[in-house]
């Protein structure tokens, strides 16, 4: 009876480990996918380096950075909210709403510079805590309200500055735009910040992990205490902040608070964070991977225009990556989903279910052959 | 053969069965005349149930008898019109789920409560993360990874589970396994009571086979288990005791431990063929 049972045993076990080797791999696969963004980033850069040799200065990347760091400011919240499952189509409008504001305080009020940025970053906030209380706490469909949000912020710009655009904030105001702490450009400075506390956020604490768990299983996350009310809508408010610190850094590299400040900024972050991994409907994603597609539309950008291909080429190039990021998503997705193995629990105490079983069974742990054994030899 | 608790003795780490638990007399759970009624449907009349550290109760009865009710009060979805819930002697009732998670019960339902996107770690510890020692850690709510690894991986060990890395992510897993996790997250967490509603019926036969030797591991480890199940075969394999409901009522509270009842006089119960007096 050994010898039999033996031979039945070995041979499941064998295909057991080469599927496991051959899913493992896949599964690293579908692992660099989430930094795959980056490979083609250096990828990218190389290429760039290569063609033009002032790509690869200092002074190029830190445009680079520049370029990127309003979009990368809001795309930090921005990810927050989309990983889980939430969206916020506002934050262009209210970087101009903001941007308006300030203009406003500043020059018609009168207030000085630092109330005007306060009371505007204070409007950004407002909004965006508008925006968690209705799809936070009252479950409204965060497109509807940002959408709203989006005609709604900019409605109430225009009628309060009345489509005027205010100028000359002075050298302070200036600083925040164009400034340079140590040889590098303020935008940047708060940008990495931003960046840097949110990876402490997602990584370090469990808020990225409960964000991840409200986009993919909301009813399991609610179910085991995750705040998944609060936190969306903290979150939201700070999508506000961050996008009204954005109107702000745009109002003072132009000198000028306007309402066309912002214009098409929701777009630009979104396509960011899709870019970097973050799936659309939430339940997936990376602040790394966001990091990846923030910088990715930067260099492509930037080193198009360096050798000499106009913006409209970039255009396309990101349009064609985001595409590919998606196809690239679906089979991360299904790679995903490949069953790990084919170990439950060792059964105990029956030795009906170890006798019958034990021949079909595949890869049967070598804890249930001694748990079983010993029964056998008990009886 | 089926098991009979205290006639063999298992390795075990936790208190076993068969020695009385401290304080309450062991009893985990108590359930006090709960009566319910939706309109003019009665869904239970004052039903009474004890549940010892370390006990597996079944509970079984038709559809509409009242079980499922009964198990969202326990798990403090719903709030009982009369009666009362108590935990280890303290009454706790209708103050939502996360009460009576405090308070020490855990349900499993069907659907089951994991994140398919995180790790087996991260859904072991989701809403509960460890932090990292010292006032800092705790005010910047600074996770403790590794720690909360740990102690996952030395679970799984104590309750004897084979189960993938636990890295791995909540969505590669099985049906069963995803079952046992969860129910493994309920041990960790120290809950007195798990309240179990048909956990093993999407389940493949060697799946169920591993999540009813989970359920008898638990008892070794002093947890009390309330458990649902139309099967009487799974019933009469773990279960120290079985309540059957019929209409709203307690119609049998009966011992399963000297082995005389069999699965057929069960289904009679739950039927109303026969009646506790018959047996």
């Amino acid at each position: 009876m050994a010898g039999p049972s033996h031979g039945m045993r070995a041979r499941p076990r064998a295909n057991l480990g080469i599927n496991t080797v051959n899913y493992q791999a896949l599964r690293r696969l579908g692992a660099a996918q989430g930094g795959g963004l980056f490979v083609a980033l250096i990828a990218l850069g190389a290429y760039f380096t290569f063609a033009n040799a002032s790509f690869l200065t200092r002074s190029n990347l830190l445009v680079i950075l520049l370029q990127v760091s309003v979009v990368g400011t809001v795309a930090v919240p921005g990810a927050m909210l989309l990983v889980a499952g939430k969206l916020d189509l506002s934050v262009g409008s209210v970087a101009g709403l903001a941007a308006a504001c300030f203009g406003e305080f500043n020059k018609i009020t009168g207030l000085p510079l630092g109330l005007s940025i306060a009371g505007a970053l204070l409007v950004g906030g407002l909004w965006g805590l508008m925006n968690g209380v209705l799809v936070g706490y009252f479950r409204f469909s965060p497109v509807i309200v940002t959408l709203g949000g989006y005609a709604g912020a900019s409605g109430v710009a225009q009628t309060i500055t009345a489509d005027a655009t205010r100028t000359g904030f002075g050298p302070a105001f200036a600083v925040l735009g164009n400034g340079e702490v140590f040889g590098i450009p303020v935008p940047v400075v708060i940008f990495v910040t931003i960046f840097a506390v949110g990876v402490y956020c997602w990584y370090e604490t469990p808020i990225g992990r409960h964000l991840i768990g409200i986009g993919a299983n909301p009813e399991a996350a609610e179910a085991v205490g995750v705040a998944t009310r609060r936190l969306p809508c903290v979150i939201y408010v700070l999508s506000g902040l961050a996008a009204a610190a954005g109107g702000l850094i745009v109002t003072s590299q132009l000198d000028g608070a306007s309402v066309q400040i912002g214009v098409g900024l929701e777009l630009q972050v979104l396509t960011a964070i899709l870019l970097g991994g973050v799936a659309f409907n939430g339940g997936r994603g990376s602040l790394w991977g966001t990091l990846a597609g923030i910088l990715f539309i930067g260099v492509l950008d930037d080193g198009l225009i360096l050798i000499n291909i106009g913006p409209y080429v970039a255009n396309l190039a990101v349009g064609a990556a985001l595409v590919i990021a998606a196809g690239l998503d679906v089979l991360y997705q299904r790679i995903e989903r490949l069953p790990m193995g084919t170990i439950e629990a060792v059964p105990s105490r029956t030795e009906g279910a170890g006798e019958s079983e034990q021949s079909e069974t595949v890869g049967v742990q070598r804890r249930e052959h001694r748990r079983s054994d010993a029964l056998r030899s008990r009886h | 053969m089926r098991y009979a608790p205290g006639t063999e003795a298992l390795p075990a780490t936790g208190n076993n069965t068969a020695e009385p638990a401290s304080g309450g007399n062991g009893q985990a759970l108590a359930v006090r005349d709960v009566s319910k009624r939706y309109g003019p449907v009665i869904a239970l009349r004052g039903v009474s149930l004890d549940l010892r550290r370390g006990e597996v109760l079944a509970l079984v009865g038709d559809n509409g008898a009242g079980k499922s009710t009964l198990v969202s009060i326990i798990s403090g979805l719903t709030r009982p019109d009369t009666g009362e819930v108590l935990i280890e002697g303290e009454p706790f009732a209708g103050h939502g789920p996360k009460a009576a998670r405090e308070a020490g019960v855990e349900t499993v339902f069907q659907n089951l409560a994991l994140v398919q996107t995180l790790s087996i770690a991260e859904n072991v510890y989701l809403g509960r993360e460890l932090y990292r020692g010292g006032a800092v850690g705790r005010t910047l709510r600074f996770l403790d990874k590794r720690r909360m690894r740990r102690e996952v991986e030395a679970a799984f060990d104590r309750l004897g589970l084979d189960l993938p890395p636990i890295t791995a992510k909540a969505g590669a897993l099985s049906g069963g396994q995803r079952q046992i996790v969860a129910i493994a997250r309920a041990v960790l967490w120290q809950r007195k009571v798990v309240v179990m509603d048909e956990p093993v019926a999407a389940l493949g036969v060697r799946q169920t086979e591993a999540v009813l030797s989970l359920v008898e591991r638990l008892s070794e480890h002093g947890v009390a288990t309330l458990l649902v199940s139309h099967n009487m075969e799974h019933v009469l394999r773990v279960a120290h005791r079985v309540v059957v409901m019929r209409l709203g009522r307690k119609v049998a509270d009966l011992s399963l431990r000297n082995g005389k009842v069999s699965g057929m006089q069960l289904v009679g119960l739950i039927t109303g063929g026969i009646t506790e007096a018959d047996l």
